[in-house]
């Protein structure tokens, strides 16, 4: 118990400092800045009232642990500046994408776990017959393709050629739960790498568990198949998925930028690749915090279920 | 933190793999790679000049894959394009193992604690934060050109790397031999180099493989999300990207280069597994006593 707890600890301690090292990088970020960050901001219209403009929003005038200071402060309050380009404060940048990405995020999550399981297990359960080497393939083969790539070949099939589904999100605005057909291919799109890599993982713990003394003695007092295969063995092939879970969570944020971009849904990532473009650097400076904290939290609580999972597999902190 | 960014467990065993040799394998790996490969490697030779710009997303007219966004000759561009996505690919996963490398060992083989916490430690930070949101960050900042973004995909990468190569190499470390080398007075560079180094190299192998795959899906993503590239590059991410809007009228401009990153993608992860799978067929009868039987996750005949 005192194991548990230390390691615990210790993996909060990680957690903290990792939390304060995604405030910090993100605010080196103007730091990083050639020159001066105003004139490189002003960068195509660089008048000098602009620049004089930015530099006060900037607060650039004064040294930059004040700077610090105060935004970090301002952090822990929930302000989190505003818009260079705007005017409008970045927290209503951060509701507007807010909905939209959430749901499209807990759809993929919700559907992640069975889909991945009922695939690892139905080409466990076929080892080495054509089911299973059909799963195999295809995972190993889709794991590796860009969400790009995969979603704009399936919008051409499903969109263009049969038009069976929206091509994108364009002229549904925010209100996407009210439309379910828009978000099958993002969903799709987002779910296609997470699911290959813990189809597989579940596929070979499944396998493993099955061909042990413990499956078969099971079997050898007459314990039905599916029993064995839901109560026993399950639970210990989930051990290596579940540490596949942390890297899991990167690639949803990830995904996610890349299916808003793709698909034009006006979620985080859309927001975020919109001030990217613009070099609107608090804005950019706000996301990068929501989805720097989003990771750091989640991957924290992926550790924890990937511990209580496999409590005697090593899991760093 | 637990598992490094392209799926393998620290240990460096490669769960993504399927442990059977099939014969045909190969063949199907390669085949799939080999259209994109080629055209990436050889389509600059065969590109020639630039013709007369038509008009945007037409069909026919001497343009048998049709024109761009800009009225370019789409087959041009596809030719042009495989090049900078497989090279920065490769310059990236190079540049990684070129800062991990020296990483991994030093801090595998140092017996101060302080200095292996030093080295180690700040990589766990930075693994926290999402590999294409670093990348964002900085680009959002510099606007880096395809140098840029090679290092950049590199930096996210060494810290997975670096922790592999650390790993292996401090199991390798703990062996009597270095013990022996060490009491024979033989030079830090040659246990490090000449055995350390030589008996991670396997493990290294593959994770360089693994690597190049999620190196590979991050350029090019990077890419199509504008990242170290000109608007109108041509590259085949870019090219999705910017003839998506035509998609309606000309699907071959989009079409065309989606699969051909499909391809490459697809054709390196299945060569990465055939190998690995023969590979590990080719060690097995050989198999150190140390190595744990069924080191592939999955059982085979």
């Amino acid at each position: 118990m005192t194991g548990l707890r230390q390691w615990l600890l210790r993996r909060l301690l990680l957690g903290t400092g990792q939390l304060v090292a995604v405030v910090l990088l993100v605010f080196a970020l103007t730091e990083a800045l050639p020159g001066d960050a105003a004139v490189a901001l002003a960068g195509d219209q660089p008048d000098p009232e602009r620049i004089a403009a930015l530099r006060t929003a900037m607060h650039l005038d004064r040294p930059a642990y004040e700077r610090l200071a105060d935004w970090a402060a301002g952090l822990l309050h929930g302000d989190f500046g505003t818009s260079l380009v705007s005017g409008r404060p970045v927290s209503s940048y951060l509701a507007d994408g807010f909905g939209p990405t959430v749901l499209l995020a807990a759809l993929t999550v919700v559907l992640l776990v069975p889909v991945a399981g009922g695939l690892g297990v139905l080409a466990a359960r076929h080892e080495g017959r054509f089911t299973d080497r059909l799963i195999s393939s295809v995972t190993l083969a889709v794991y590796a393709v860009p969400e790009f790539a995969l979603g704009i070949l399936l919008v051409t099939v499903f969109a263009l050629r049969l038009g069976w589904l929206p091509p994108t999100a364009v002229g549904y605005g925010a209100d996407l739960p009210a439309h379910p057909a828009v978000l099958v291919l993002p969903v799709l799109v987002l779910l296609s790498r997470p699911v290959c890599s813990l189809a597989r993982l579940v596929r070979a713990g499944m396998i493993d568990a099955l061909a042990a003394p413990y499956a078969a003695q099971a079997r050898r007092y007459g314990i039905p198949g599916a029993r064995i295969r839901y109560a026993h063995a399950l639970p210990n092939a989930l051990a290596p998925a579940a540490q596949q879970l942390a890297r899991t969570v990167d690639w949803l944020l990830c995904g996610v930028i890349v299916v808003e971009a793709l698909f034009v849904i006006p979620g985080l990532g859309t927001v975020l690749m919109n001030a990217v473009a613009e070099r609107d650097v608090p804005v950019i400076q706000g996301l990068a915090i929501v989805f720097g904290l989003t990771a750091v939290v989640l991957n924290l609580g992926a550790d924890v279920v990937a511990h209580r999972f496999a409590p005697r597999a090593l899991v760093a902190a | 933190m637990t598992t490094p960014a392209t799926g393998a467990p620290p240990t460096g065993a490669p769960p993504l793999v399927t442990a059977r040799a099939r014969p045909g394998r190969f063949a199907v790996a390669l085949l799939i790679i080999g259209v994109p490969l080629v055209l990436a490697l050889l389509g600059p030779l065969f590109a020639g000049e630039a013709g007369p710009r038509a008009a945007s997303f037409t069909l026919g007219g001497g343009h048998w894959a049709g024109t761009d966004f800009v009225g370019r000759d789409v087959w041009r561009q596809v030719l042009l394009g495989g090049r900078p996505v497989v090279v920065t690919a490769l310059a990236a996963t190079a540049l990684a193992y070129a800062v991990a490398l020296p990483l991994g060992l030093i801090s595998a083989l140092t017996h101060r604690t302080w200095l292996e916490e030093l080295l180690m430690r700040p990589l766990d930070v930075v693994l926290a934060v999402p590999s294409l949101l670093l990348i964002l960050l900085v680009a959002a900042v510099l606007a880096p050109g395809p140098m840029g973004l090679a290092l950049l995909v590199a930096l996210v990468n060494i810290p997975d790397a670096a922790r592999i190569i650390r790993a292996t190499a401090a199991e390798a470390a703990s062996r009597p031999a270095v013990e022996a080398l060490r009491m024979q007075g033989e030079t830090w560079w040659r246990m490090a180099v000449g055995y350390v180094g030589r008996s991670a190299l396997r493990t290294l192998a593959t994770d360089a493989g693994v690597r190049l795959t999620g190196v590979l899906y991050l350029v090019a993503t990077a890419a199509f999300l504008g990242v170290g590239v000109e608007p109108d590059a041509a590259d085949w991410a870019v090219m999705v990207d910017r003839n998506r809007t035509g998609l309606f009228v000309q699907p071959w401009a989009v079409v065309v280069p989606a699969l051909l990153i499909v391809g490459l993608t697809v054709g390196v992860n299945l060569l990465v597994d055939a190998a690995l799978a023969t590979r590990e067929r080719r060690v097995r009868p050989g198999r150190k006593p140390g190595e744990k039987p069924g080191e592939m996750g999955e059982s085979s005949p």
